[in-house]
């Protein structure tokens, strides 16, 4: 519990776990406050020696206070192990029934060996193998009791009928309690393994929904790149018109945008820029690319309409291009100067398209402003 | 730029590591047909180029990184000595542009520009004159943009933008609606700006003086770009 977690699920969980282990600290204190003490005090007569009583009362609260902390601390461990203090509280448990006069060996001035297992409860809550502490403890507990009744002459048909119902009866309340919360322990991490698998699955879910949407956006946009181009050639255009070649350079780096866009870069916008450049290097085009600044996070629309006027400068470049990223925190400018023919300019939303040609030289400049 | 002629051929000091790239500075001057540049010494640290030959050059070309050093730590002293620098470099990014600036270089040429833009940045170095080449250009442009008081008006970011994108002076001029001689001044006047900042030196003092006299700026302006220098500086 020390540790952060942050599986809301888990932390549920160990909610319900702690409450548990709360109630099995209180009721033994409960139980050892409201009935073992009354029942030394006023059954104080009944002892051979008293203090002795007294004094297993208080080792009892002394293993009690260590347990329930360790319980409700994992960080703790007890010095010894529980076993260690297990049998110190059988000690206990034995010292009361030798404190008490042999007559009064089932009154309830001996409450030790009906109580103690009460203890046992949080000395082994941790232990994975409690139901064969527990049941070892109780059977060490009844062998405990039946030689202080050997002892005491008590071994009759009647005592050995009230040892029974005794021993039967609180080792029925004290292993039901630990079995109930045992059980309520492990439901609650159930209900939180269950419900974070369904999460996961759900978070599955939602993500193939989201790849297959995108997967055919992207198709329809492969499509729009494509297509036309490829349908001339299909209608018999003829693969040595400039013209012709001049499309299918332009479908090709707008494939190419598309395939390079989406990666996962640091600088996405020039990563597809540079992506871009690559092929139109191995066109055998002369490509000079400079940048200045850092490029801002940027949507994936804008990147799309910022790039796609120089990419189709690029795409029509014949033997040379300059090309240039300038970006400060609120504008990004891409331009390029190349030897390509005039063309009809796209102008795609939120960038400003600008060309101007000089001296047999293009000059495109597409351009986002932040809003 | 304007063909002023030198009485004699600017003398030219190199330091660089790389012998093909030293031989590429040869023929570069070599095929200039105006003669305006010889290199008198050359070597692959500056003492061996200094210490020699080199010690009367008009200008020293520096390559940043020699033997895999970074020479940005030595370029004050040889400012201070009133030696005038320009650093050439495969680096390109705009924060080692602006520190070799800011450290006193000159002018800032990357390995990607072309033998013209070289020449002419040595030659109008060597005269005291603010030369900007494209890479500087774009370097200037985000950091004017990057600080919180911008020094560069609107015209010269525009002008110093476009020269950065690769269009020739006249190209620019036709773009903006100015004469060619207008574009040179936005240009020059951006640099000279930006030598006022940084740390102080005798080749600084010279190329303000320089442009006092040619009349890009005022010397108000100088008073100006001082006093933000100094709030930057520290």
């Amino acid at each position: 519990m020390s540790e952060p977690n942050p599986d809301p699920e888990l932390l549920v969980a160990q909610r319900y776990s702690l409450a548990s282990t709360r109630a099995a600290v209180t009721i033994v204190a409960a139980w050892h406050l409201g009935s073992d003490l009354p029942s030394t005090l006023i059954g104080w007569s009944e002892y051979r020696w008293p203090l002795v009583a007294l004094g297993a009362w208080i080792v009892y609260s002394v293993i009690g206070v260590a347990a329930s902390m360790v319980l409700l601390d994992p960080a703790r461990k007890l010095p010894f192990g529980p076993w260690a203090a297990g049998a110190l509280a059988l000690l206990a448990d034995a010292a009361v029934i030798v404190a008490c006069r042999p007559e009064a060996i089932m009154a309830p001035a001996n409450w030790g060996w009906g109580s103690v297992g009460w203890l046992a409860l949080i000395l082994f809550w941790r232990r994975r193998s409690w139901p064969t502490d527990l049941g070892l403890f109780f059977l060490a507990n009844a062998i405990v009791m039946l030689v202080g009744m050997a002892a005491a002459d008590s071994l009759d048909r009647v005592w050995i009928g009230k040892f029974l119902v005794i021993l039967f009866g609180s080792m029925a309340l004290q292993a039901g309690a630990s079995a109930g919360a045992h059980g309520f322990d492990l439901a609650a991490r159930w209900a939180a393994d269950n419900s974070r698998t369904l999460a996961r699955a759900e978070a599955a879910q939602r993500a193939a929904e989201q790849v297959h949407a995108d997967r055919l956006r992207r198709y329809a946009q492969a499509r729009q790149a494509a297509a036309p181009v490829l349908t001339r050639l299909a209608e018999g255009a003829d693969p040595s018109d400039p013209d012709v070649q001049h499309a299918c350079a332009v479908g090709a780096a707008r494939l190419r945008r598309l395939i390079a866009e989406t990666d996962d870069t640091p600088n996405p916008l020039l990563h597809t820029l540079r992506a871009c450049v690559f092929d139109i290097e191995k066109r055998g085009v002369v490509v000079n690319l400079l940048t200045a600044g850092t490029v801002p996070p940027l949507a994936l629309e804008v990147r799309q309409a910022l790039i796609e006027a120089p990419l189709e400068a690029l795409a029509r470049a014949r033997k040379q291009a300059r090309v240039t990223l300038v970006a400060t925190a609120t504008q990004v400018i891409i331009s390029v100067l190349s030897d390509a023919e005039e063309f009809v300019l796209p102008s795609p939303d939120g960038v400003h398209v600008a060309t101007q040609v000089e001296g047999g030289l293009l000059w495109i400049e597409s351009g986002w402003t932040a809003p | 730029m304007d063909r002023e002629r030198l009485d004699r051929p600017v003398r030219l000091a190199v330091v660089e590591d790389l012998p093909v790239v030293l031989e590429g500075m040869h023929s570069w001057v070599a095929a200039d047909p105006l003669k305006r540049v010889e290199i008198i010494a050359s070597g692959d640290t500056l003492e061996a180029v200094l210490d020699g030959p080199g010690a009367d050059a008009d200008v020293i070309l520096l390559d940043l990184e020699l033997n895999g050093v970074l020479m940005i730590g030595r370029i004050p002293e040889l400012c201070a000595q009133g030696r005038r620098v320009v650093v050439y470099s495969v680096h390109e990014d705009e924060e080692t542009v602006l520190n070799v600036l800011k450290a006193g270089a000159a002018t800032f040429i990357t390995k990607g520009e072309s033998s013209e833009h070289c020449l002419e940045t040595i030659v109008a170095v060597a005269r005291d004159r603010p030369y900007v080449t494209p890479t500087m250009a774009g370097a200037l442009v985000v950091a004017d943009a990057s600080t919180a008081r911008p020094m560069l008006s609107a015209r010269e970011r525009e002008a110093l933008l476009l020269w950065f994108q690769g269009m020739n002076k006249q190209s620019v001029a036709t773009r903006m609606g100015i004469t060619e001689a207008t574009v040179k001044q936005y240009i020059e006047r951006a640099r000279i700006k930006y030598a006022s900042t940084g740390r102080a030196a005798p080749t600084k003092t010279t190329l303000l003086a320089r442009a006092i006299q040619d009349g890009l700026i005022t010397p108000d302006d100088i008073i100006e770009y001082q006093s933000l220098a100094a709030e930057s500086g520290h």
